[in-house]
């Protein structure tokens, strides 16, 4: 067993009280719409939503971290580029929880870094950044941490649908195993992009997750 | 190739160029003023017609403090093929304090086989004003189809300035490559042909705005989202993003946003440049 197992799935575990229950990422306007509506509309939104923000915006961020990117400079990135108001306090709230955790439970100088970072406002503190740097901290290679941090996302992502759509339990888990070639899918391109990909998510998406901010009906808070 | 440098400042109340230079294919009209409020127009003509493959297009654009500037194109900005290349056009702005900019360029058509990158970067003060529109078309090819071409990266990188430094304000990146996959459908093009943009950087902008905005949208035939952007040194800025069927729509209804801002901040009447 390699010494960061137990941590990464610890950090990765939907138990892990950062709130991601309460964010649809914009999935919560198409129900509106209702163009997702079952399991295989959902998979259709969850497959887009893998390859444009966890791949462009999150998954892009992470990578760029690991690779030496100035924390600082990539914090204020992703708050410039994650135009959707909802999604962008969406990664800030979840990054907040993140460095709190984890600043109790697997603490190392670059995470206090991060912390004090936000703390003076330098930093916004986003949940991509927040969780690359625990996990590199904890001597995660980036593709493992990748895949956990993406699959994490989508696992969240199906809970919440599961509850909203509603979808069954095991429907849900469906969506999860079809959802492994989306990620694996995913990490094959964050390795291609550039600095310059960094948030060029799709339209579609984008103008969804802005919609929700006027949506009436609505038990997500993105 | 061209290069075009476009200096503007404020002179007796009204605004014009205190400095102008081109050359290769890129060149400006002579300026106008729509109406007696002292901002300048001007129109970027490209005698060439087109991009090309390797064309680099560069333009220098500074307003200076309390000058206004309209920045519009004399029609369409066409990419045609750029095989194993891509044309570029990188532009930087520069506003003053209390110096106002409403760049309204005319919709890109992206032919087949063609690859364009636009790089746009705007540093402003928190007193100053920017409305910026775009539009962008699903390219034409010779059979009909849509999105027959390679690569459109259109990059807005916006600034606020102040004394303390210079942080970023929003990054607008947008990245359609056909080639990749499909564009048209759920969570990329939703269905729809057409895109369009308007990033409006002001120190008014706020949610009510943002509201009234997103109500203004809502009588046209597009699927339109608005939001805000983070805040800076007190400014914050307001994204639009609308998709459609028409680039006559997408254009009624950036119009009719902007047009709102000039009535109500500055006082001037709907934007008429009667190209058409």
């Amino acid at each position: 067993m390699s010494g960061y197992q137990l941590a990464l799935q610890q950090l990765t575990d939907s138990a892990l009280p950062t709130g991601a229950f309460a964010h649809s990422l914009g999935f919560e306007t198409y129900i509106d719409r209702e163009l997702v509506f079952d399991e295989e509309s959902f998979g259709r939104w969850l497959s887009a939503f893998v390859a444009q923000s966890l791949t462009y915006s999150d998954g892009l961020a992470v990578r760029l971290l690991y690779e030496g990117g100035e924390l600082r400079e990539l914090d204020a990135l992703l708050s410039a580029s994650l135009l959707p108001r909802e999604v962008r306090d969406a990664s800030l709230k979840m990054g907040s929880r993140l460095l709190e955790i984890g600043t109790e439970v697997f603490p190392s100088p670059a995470l206090e870094l991060y912390r004090d970072l936000v703390a003076t406002g330098r930093a916004a503190g986003h949940q991509p950044l927040a969780f690359a740097v625990v996990a590199r901290s904890l001597g995660v290679p980036l593709q493992e941490a990748l895949a956990a941090y993406l699959f994490a996302t989508v696992t969240s992502l199906s809970q919440n649908a599961v509850r909203a759509i509603p979808l069954g339990q095991n429907a849900g888990q469906r969506v999860l195993r079809k959802a492994h070639d989306d990620v694996a899918a995913a990490i094959g391109a964050i390795a291609h992009l550039t600095p310059d990909d960094l948030g060029a998510v799709s339209p579609g998406l984008e103008i969804s997750q802005m919609r929700h901010e006027r949506q009436r009906a609505r038990m997500f808070m993105s | 190739m061209g290069r075009l440098e476009l200096g503007v400042t404020l002179r007796g109340g009204r605004s014009v160029a205190s400095h102008q230079f081109h050359e290769g294919a890129l060149r400006v009209m002579r300026p106008h003023y729509l109406d007696d409020s002292g901002q300048v127009c001007y129109v970027v003509v490209n005698p060439g017609g087109a991009y090309l493959g390797a064309d680099l297009f560069v333009i220098d654009v500074e307003v200076g403090d309390s000058a206004s500037l309209l920045l519009t194109t004399q029609s369409a900005t066409k990419v045609y093929r750029t095989p194993g290349s891509f044309a570029e056009q990188r532009m930087a702005v520069r506003l003053g304090e209390g110096a106002r900019l409403e760049l309204m360029p005319d919709q890109l058509i992206a032919y087949r086989e063609a690859s364009y990158r636009q790089r746009t970067s705007v540093t402003l003060r928190p007193s100053s004003s920017l409305v910026m529109a775009e539009v962008v078309t699903p390219g034409w090819s010779p059979d009909g189809a849509a999105f027959r071409y390679e690569e459109v990266r259109l990059r807005n990188e916006i600034c606020i300035e102040t004394d303390a430094g210079t942080q970023l304000l929003a990054l607008d990146n947008l990245l359609i490559r056909p080639p990749l996959g499909d564009v048209t459908g759920l969570g990329f093009m939703e269905g729809f042909s057409h895109l369009g943009s308007l990033v409006v950087v002001d120190a008014r902008v706020d949610q009510e705005l943002a509201d009234e905005l997103h109500h203004l949208t809502a009588g046209y035939d597009a699927r339109t989202g608005i939001s805000l952007t983070r805040t800076v040194a007190g400014t914050t800025g307001l994204v639009l993003r609308s998709l459609s069927n028409s680039t006559g729509e997408l254009n009624h209804l950036l119009a009719a946003c902007a047009d709102l801002l000039r009535v109500r901040w500055h006082g001037q009447g709907p934007l008429n440049l009667r190209k058409h």
